[in-house]
């Protein structure tokens, strides 16, 4: 009762005052803001903004600022397009001094892909030859920093494909792949959530594989001549190929590159007396042939 | 009184030429300090899948530490004119219309950055992306007009994705995120 005893003397003009106290508190001091500590991005709410009278409120965003005149003791409401942006948000409300509240504002759920595969031809059955990175958003495009599952799918033209499985680490989920035994076109899709990006890469022929050639002679000229040069899962190696042939006689050592034409290689060599030669594609060697005036 | 009376008697005693030539040192000086980098120290240790090479660690300090200049100075002036140089994309995209936004309602905020611990954690195998971590030491202002109306001076993380550009790195995304992401 010991505050009743102050006011006995005056009643009324003690509550009064205690009235004008609280309004003036209200009006001249900061006013205290309450924020939630995180919330998802694109996602409405209010801040309760205690006392009374008028005051200004700011928010500053990564990509936004919002400054407007407010009436305390009532809730600022917060757009869901005010936070559409991840990151941190500064609230601000002054009235005659300023107080602030700060919150964070992360990713909503996984919507888009960023998707990179690399490289875009690449040899056939080689492992760990494909490097798959996918960066995961949300609809507004901020990264997602939670662990999200990506898959990665690979589907050749031809021949089983398969499904690997990752999970993002601050929003960035990549892999190397192996590439399949045969040539042609290969899709990689990257998947997470309900969205899907898909990139195409061209599988090409690996080294050439049991290179063989034969000689044809012709007086004192002779063709040589490949078989089908292909690389070990018997994909043909694309023409434009170089293939080496080399030439060892009386009068030297002689090299002549060609291209595969047409899945062959052929070159003409004129003879001087007993001849050697090889044939070589890339770093794998093929067979020799000896002339010695007879086949 | 008399210190002042001391003081006008010893500008007296210099030339006007002195005070010219001190003048134009004293703006070059103010011009420097406005000019100067902030400190970016990056640590890619245990980078992956790709290691980093030096001249790219290099490249990449000084660029972000470009990017914060600019960054600060737009923030301050208004003016987003000089992001182009060292942003691209989303990052570029949102700091413009935060700037454009900032300028339409009268508010600045000023930077005083006191440097950047920058710790790469991913750099993809083809070296088209890079991402990073930065620990920096910023003091922050914001004005509406000339009234302060908040300041902050604690750490701040940032998440940042760099990509590479015919002549530099480029800040692709910078989000400022919770210490937890580290």
């Amino acid at each position: 009762m010991q505050r009743i005893r102050y006011c006995n003397f005056a009643w009324g003009k003690c509550l009064a005052g205690l009235a004008l106290l609280g309004i003036l508190s209200g009006w001249a001091g900061a006013a205290e803001l309450r924020v939630p500590a995180t919330l998802e991005a694109g996602q409405s709410f209010s801040i309760p903004a205690e006392g009374t009278g008028q005051a200004t409120f700011y928010l500053l965003g990564p990509d936004h600022v919002v400054k407007r005149r407010v009436t305390l003791g009532s809730d600022l409401a917060i757009q869901s397009s005010d936070v559409r942006a991840a990151g941190r948000y500064r609230a601000i409300l002054c009235s005659s001094s300023c107080s602030s509240a700060v919150f964070q504002v992360e990713a909503a759920k996984p919507a888009h892909l960023s998707f990179f595969l690399h490289p875009s031809r690449v040899p056939v059955s080689t492992p760990q030859s494909i490097d798959a990175t996918a960066f995961v958003f949300d609809q507004y495009f901020n990264l997602v920093l939670t662990p999200a599952v990506v898959d990665f799918r690979v589907t050749p033209a031809s021949g089983a494909g398969f499904l690997r499985q990752s999970s993002t680490r601050r929003g960035v989920a990549w892999m190397r792949l192996d590439s399949t035994p045969h040539e042609g076109r290969v899709q990689v899709s990257a998947v997470a959530a309900n969205t899907e990006e898909a990139r195409v890469i061209q599988q090409v022929a690996a080294e050439a594989c049991g290179l063989r050639m034969r000689a044809l002679p012709s007086g004192n000229v002779v063709t040589l001549e490949t078989d089908p040069v292909r690389d070990c899962s018997g994909n043909a190696l694309p023409d434009g190929t170089v293939v080496s042939f080399t030439k060892v006689d009386r009068e030297g050592k002689s090299t002549v590159d060609t291209p595969i034409k047409k899945g062959v290689a052929r070159v003409q060599f004129s003879l001087h007396g007993p001849a050697q030669m090889g044939v070589a594609c890339g770093v794998v060697l093929g067979n020799e042939v000896a002339l010695n005036g007879k086949l | 009184m008399t210190s002042f009376a001391h003081l006008a008697l010893a500008c007296k005693k210099f030339s006007p030429r002195f005070l010219k030539v001190a003048g134009f040192a004293v703006a070059i000086c103010a011009l420097a300090a406005a000019q100067s980098l902030p400190q970016v120290h990056l640590d890619a240790s245990g980078l992956a899948p790709r290691p980093i090479e030096e001249l790219t660690g290099t490249t990449i300090a000084r660029h972000y530490a470009l990017a914060w200049r600019e960054l600060a100075g737009a923030l301050e002036s208004g003016r987003a004119e000089g992001l182009n140089e060292e942003f691209v994309g989303l990052a570029k995209d949102r700091l413009v219309r935060r700037i454009g936004e900032q300028k339409q309602v009268g508010v600045h905020v000023r930077i005083v950055d006191h440097g950047h611990q920058l710790k790469a954690v991913f750099y993809s195998a083809d070296g088209s992306a890079m991402q990073l971590l930065d620990q920096a030491q910023l003091e922050i202002q914001i004005f509406d007009g000339n009234k302060l109306i908040d300041s902050q001076n604690a750490p701040q993380q940032y998440m940042v994705l760099m990509t590479p550009g015919a002549d530099r790195w480029y800040v692709r995304d910078l989000e400022e995120v919770s210490a937890k992401t580290f």
